[in-house]
């Protein structure tokens, strides 16, 4: 399976829901696909889920969604047992278990998922009911459309392959700079929060 | 939409009496609540600790705040960075210890244009009798320094609520990051165990 093709999958349901994305690839997909106002590009790792577990406790009435990959969840997997603590059921974490930190250098280190960690029995064990592996495409869409439409926490992790790596060198270039993205992001929720009242 | 598996838990601990004999001002512990609620603070994160643990335990008594516990510090953070991000306004309690395990995702919030208060214990003024807060001590304020982060060290309790309210003005006006220091002495009764 082709990360690109689930984020395709993933950007496609979102309509407008806040989303933090860790460093690496993902990122330019998202940008291609559905650039959204409520978009926090390249997090820092590991504080992608973190910064969206905030929101989400912050935001009930948003879906909030965080991106990451099987090395920038590894570097902070605690955050599993708060997410777990607090259950909101309107958070939704995707992993994208590739084996290996692939955007670092040659793209040939791997991660221990290729040694035998399992990122969903990390969740399990952190208390969290709502999770999935996913290897074939198929699997992946009815696992992230569950995501999309059901109560969660959600914690669906996706077997990929390594074939993406060569669209480095096209990347899309994103559509804020980081330094921007706090006030663009913070000012369209609260844009919206006002007007709903 | 979300449910809140524990924010909403009643807990019933003494304030002025933590478990290891510590005697808070109780004084201070109402001050700073009251900072917050002036302040506008509606969200607040910790991970527990012996210096704050007054504090923490008051907001929860007193409710009004949206009160969470991370697992680690730089998490806990990060989660207040969030909440800022949809609207909130957001205070991260730690002891000294937490600010060294920060510096990132402080150096983002920084970066990235979102702030959050901090509130940290067990940092370098005095009043550190033990060896194993040594490591603690040393490395809070080096690190907000580091990054230029406003960060006040209280001495008086009758500053707190003023304190308060003046860093999250500044927090809101200048977008950054902002400490405020708690010694021993401001928030124990002089001479207890630490």
């Amino acid at each position: 399976m082709n990360r690109i093709e689930v984020l395709r999958y993933i950007a496609s349901l979102r309509n407008g829901d806040p989303m933090i994305i860790s460093p690496g690839l993902a990122n330019y997909t998202i940008a291609e696909e559905r650039d959204e106002p409520l978009t926090i590009y390249n997090m820092d790792i590991p504080y992608a889920t973190p910064m969206a577990l905030g929101m989400a406790l912050g935001w009930p009435e948003r879906r909030i969604i965080s991106v990451e990959g099987d090395g920038s969840l590894l570097a902070g997997p605690g955050v599993l047992t708060t997410v777990a603590r607090y259950q909101p059921q309107n958070l939704a974490i995707f992993v994208f278990d590739n084996g290996a930190y692939l955007t670092t250098g040659s793209g040939k280190a791997p991660t221990t998922t290729a040694f035998g960690t399992d990122i969903e029995q990390l969740g399990r064990a952190a208390g969290m009911k709502n999770t999935k592996t996913v290897h074939t495409f198929d699997s992946a869409k009815t696992a992230v459309k569950r995501a999309f439409t059901e109560p969660g926490p959600w914690l669906i992790v996706a077997k990929v392959d390594k074939q993406d790596r060569p669209s480095q060198r096209t990347r899309y270039p994103l559509p804020m700079y980081v330094y921007e993205a706090g006030i663009k992001f913070h000012r369209a929720a609260s844009q919206e929060k006002t007007a709903k009242r | 939409m979300a449910r809140r598996a524990e924010s909403k838990t009643s807990h019933s601990t003494v304030v002025n009496t933590g478990q290891a004999g510590v005697r808070y001002r109780q004084e201070a512990l109402e001050s700073f609540y009251d900072g917050f609620k002036a302040a506008g603070i509606d969200f607040a994160v910790f991970l527990p600790d012996s210096m704050l643990d007054g504090i923490e335990q008051l907001i929860i008594e007193r409710g009004g705040i949206d009160t969470y516990q991370c697992s680690r510090e730089d998490e806990g953070v990060a989660m207040a960075m969030g909440a800022f991000l949809v609207g909130k306004r957001p205070v991260a309690l730690m002891e000294g210890s937490g600010i060294g395990l920060s510096a990132l995702i402080l150096a983002r919030g920084i970066v990235q244009k979102t702030p959050t208060m901090l509130i940290v214990g067990h940092n370098s003024t005095l009043g550190e009798r033990y060896d194993y807060h040594g490591a603690t001590r040393l490395v809070a304020e080096p690190v907000l320094r580091a990054l230029n982060i406003p960060y006040h060290v209280l001495f008086d309790p009758s500053e707190i609520r003023t304190v308060i309210v003046e860093a999250q003005e500044t927090i809101e006006g200048q977008r950054i990051p902002v400490g405020v220091l708690v010694p021993s002495h401001v928030i124990r009764k002089f001479g207890d165990d630490q």
